[in-house]
């Protein structure tokens, strides 16, 4: 996990040198994910962004302990999902928020034409495949593949078991390589048949 | 059944979760479908789609940020807090006291250097910064280039106040694990009692205990090349997943016989064993035993009952002696995580019948 040791290796120099560089390289390279994630809890642009930054500023002030966490990656996780939900408790908005309630966006089904040999018409039908998962397989197929979590730390983090994280990718992943599926006795269209 | 199974391992293997056998068992069953083969390529080409980040939003919200650090009026940037950690208790567990030698040590280091630049050369001495680490205890170093060094329970990291100005140069005694900065310009140089190491830019593990029997160099990335002190133009290249074991008692012994002596001892005669090996990866999470201690493991594969007590006196901090030279010789393959040291014993009493009796800090193992 080359992304959690970079994490790791830029916590450390927050951690000892006060590095302000690597602080600010830590916010931009997370920002933007911890952000959404915020989001599918809040519901509202503005006070995601203001709770990534409390997470942060949480960061900096307890800087002298990040050499002890474990996993970085998902302990910037944890600590937006709590700091969301008592937020959340403290505007006595809703008490009991499951995953079902939670609003995921999902930003990285993104076309590259030049690179995939799919048909528009393929590509229409992922973009809805992914649209229809139900809530809860989208955000741990999200949290997977665009934020990088492993999954025994969505697993951690979400209070499921590794084999139901594993089951919902199963689904995920179903439900997109149906959108794909051709018939091999038929012709295939004639630029699939380029392969790079 | 087999499609279920098919995309349980399909989605395992995109997520970088997939274990080697499971790597295995997702080809057997690609084979047996030629028809699932478009749907698999191009599910991988869609997993590896990046969009296109946005930085400027990121600057901006990072500039956001700052502001509202600065009305909250907490300290950051022009007036750095440096908090002293003398006072709690909790912090002088492990990790914090070795770091807080770290910061002095770094805080120490830059002093030398902006004395240098206003030219105040001559005042400073050549002076070595030092980071140690107790028994039982580990640290994380990062030195002025970027390097980062954990170091495991009793071991020493040097390097003077020169370091990164042609050269980087450190010595070590103890283990410690290496993620060096690339840096064409400047080589990486380790130097322990028994071997030099020269390197580019990797991740390795050096294992040099003065009181073990082998100084172990264990490459996971990149390349490095390697010494022996006492035979310098000799040079060994380690490529990934070897390992450099050296005998080190010949070595240690000759050194110490010159020492004493006064005697100079001709180069050739001293001509320490070593041998390359590959390192042990688990079958299971494919993390190397060698590098295990990174993450809080103690990782012994087929080692001997001494060899492995030595590694447990700086582990858990206590004195260990075998009685029986049998019991010595006898070896042992294990992980020992969170257990306590009662509990280790207690382990290993499970495989090797043995008595123990414990007199404060100090265990005596009899047959």
């Amino acid at each position: 996990m080359p992304e959690n040791d970079q994490i790791k290796r830029l916590l450390s120099a927050v951690s000892l040198n006060d590095d302000q560089g690597a602080y600010r390289e830590l916010f931009i390279l997370l920002h933007s994910r911890l952000k959404q994630f915020a989001y599918s809890i809040l519901k509202s642009t503005e006070e995601a962004e203001e709770l990534v930054s409390d997470v942060f500023i949480r960061i900096w002030q307890k800087r002298d302990q990040l050499l002890s966490i474990e996993s970085p990656l998902l302990y910037f996780y944890t600590t937006t999902k709590n700091l969301a939900l008592n937020r959340l408790k403290k505007q006595k908005k809703q008490l009991h928020l499951s995953f079902e309630d939670w609003l995921v966006h999902m930003n990285s089904i993104y076309f590259d034409p030049e690179k995939l040999m799919l048909t528009e018409e393929m590509m229409r039908q992922i973009k809805k495949a992914v649209n229809e998962l139900p809530p809860r397989c989208r955000l741990i197929f999200k949290l997977i593949k665009e934020d990088g979590l492993k999954y025994r730390e969505v697993a951690e983090l979400l209070h499921l078991s590794v084999k139901t994280i594993e089951a919902q990718m199963a689904i995920a992943l179903r439900r997109l390589g149906k959108c794909m599926h051709i018939e091999l006795k038929t012709p295939l269209p004639a630029r699939l048949l380029v392969k790079k | 059944m087999n499609q279920e199974k098919f995309w349980v391992l399909l989605s395992k293997k995109l997520s970088g979760e997939a274990s080697g056998i499971e790597l295995k068992e997702l080809e057997i069953l690609i084979l047996e479908h030629p028809e699932w083969q478009y749907a698999i390529q191009n599910l991988e080409d869609l997993w590896k789609q990046q969009p296109p980040a946005d930085y400027a939003g990121e600057e901006d919200a990072y500039l956001l940020h700052l502001h509202r650090l600065n009305e909250m009026n907490i300290p950051f940037g022009d007036t750095p807090v440096f908090t002293p950690v003398m006072d709690n208790k909790r912090r002088a567990r492990r990790w914090y006291w070795p770091a807080a030698a770290v910061v002095l040590a770094l805080a120490g280091f830059m002093l030398l250097n902006s004395q240098r630049s206003s030219g105040e050369k001559n005042l400073v001495a050549k002076q070595d910064n030092e980071v140690s680490t107790r028994r039982g205890s580990k640290s994380r170093v990062q030195l002025p280039d970027g390097t980062v060094v954990l170091l495991n329970a009793g071991s020493k990291l040097t390097y003077n106040k020169d370091f990164g100005k042609e050269l980087r140069e450190v010595t070590l005694t103890g283990e410690g694990f290496f993620e060096v900065q690339k840096n064409k310009d400047k080589p990486f140089i380790i130097h322990t009692s028994s071997i030099n190491i020269k390197v580019l830019g990797t991740v390795f593990n050096v294992k040099a205990y003065p009181e073990d029997k082998r100084t172990e160099t264990s490459l996971i990335r990149g390349s490095i090349e390697v010494t022996m002190k006492n035979r310098p133009n000799d040079k060994i290249i380690l490529l990934p997943s070897e390992k450099l074991v050296v005998e080190n008692n010949t070595v240690i012994n000759k050194v110490i016989d010159r020492k004493e002596s006064g005697v100079e001892i001709p180069e050739v005669s001293v001509s320490p064993v070593m041998s390359i090996n590959k390192l042990n990866y688990s079958p299971v999470d494919s993390t190397v035993a060698e590098a295990a201690w990174i993450n809080n493991k103690l990782v012994f594969r087929d080692e001997s009952f001494a060899e492995l007590t030595n590694r447990m006196e700086r582990w858990y901090d206590v004195d260990i002696e075998i009685t029986d030279p049998v019991l010595q010789e006898k070896r042992l393959s294990g992980i020992f995580e969170k257990e306590t040291i009662d509990q280790a014993l207690e382990a290993l009493k499970i495989s090797l019948p043995f008595r123990y009796e414990q007199q404060e800090n100090k265990i005596i193992i009899h047959r």
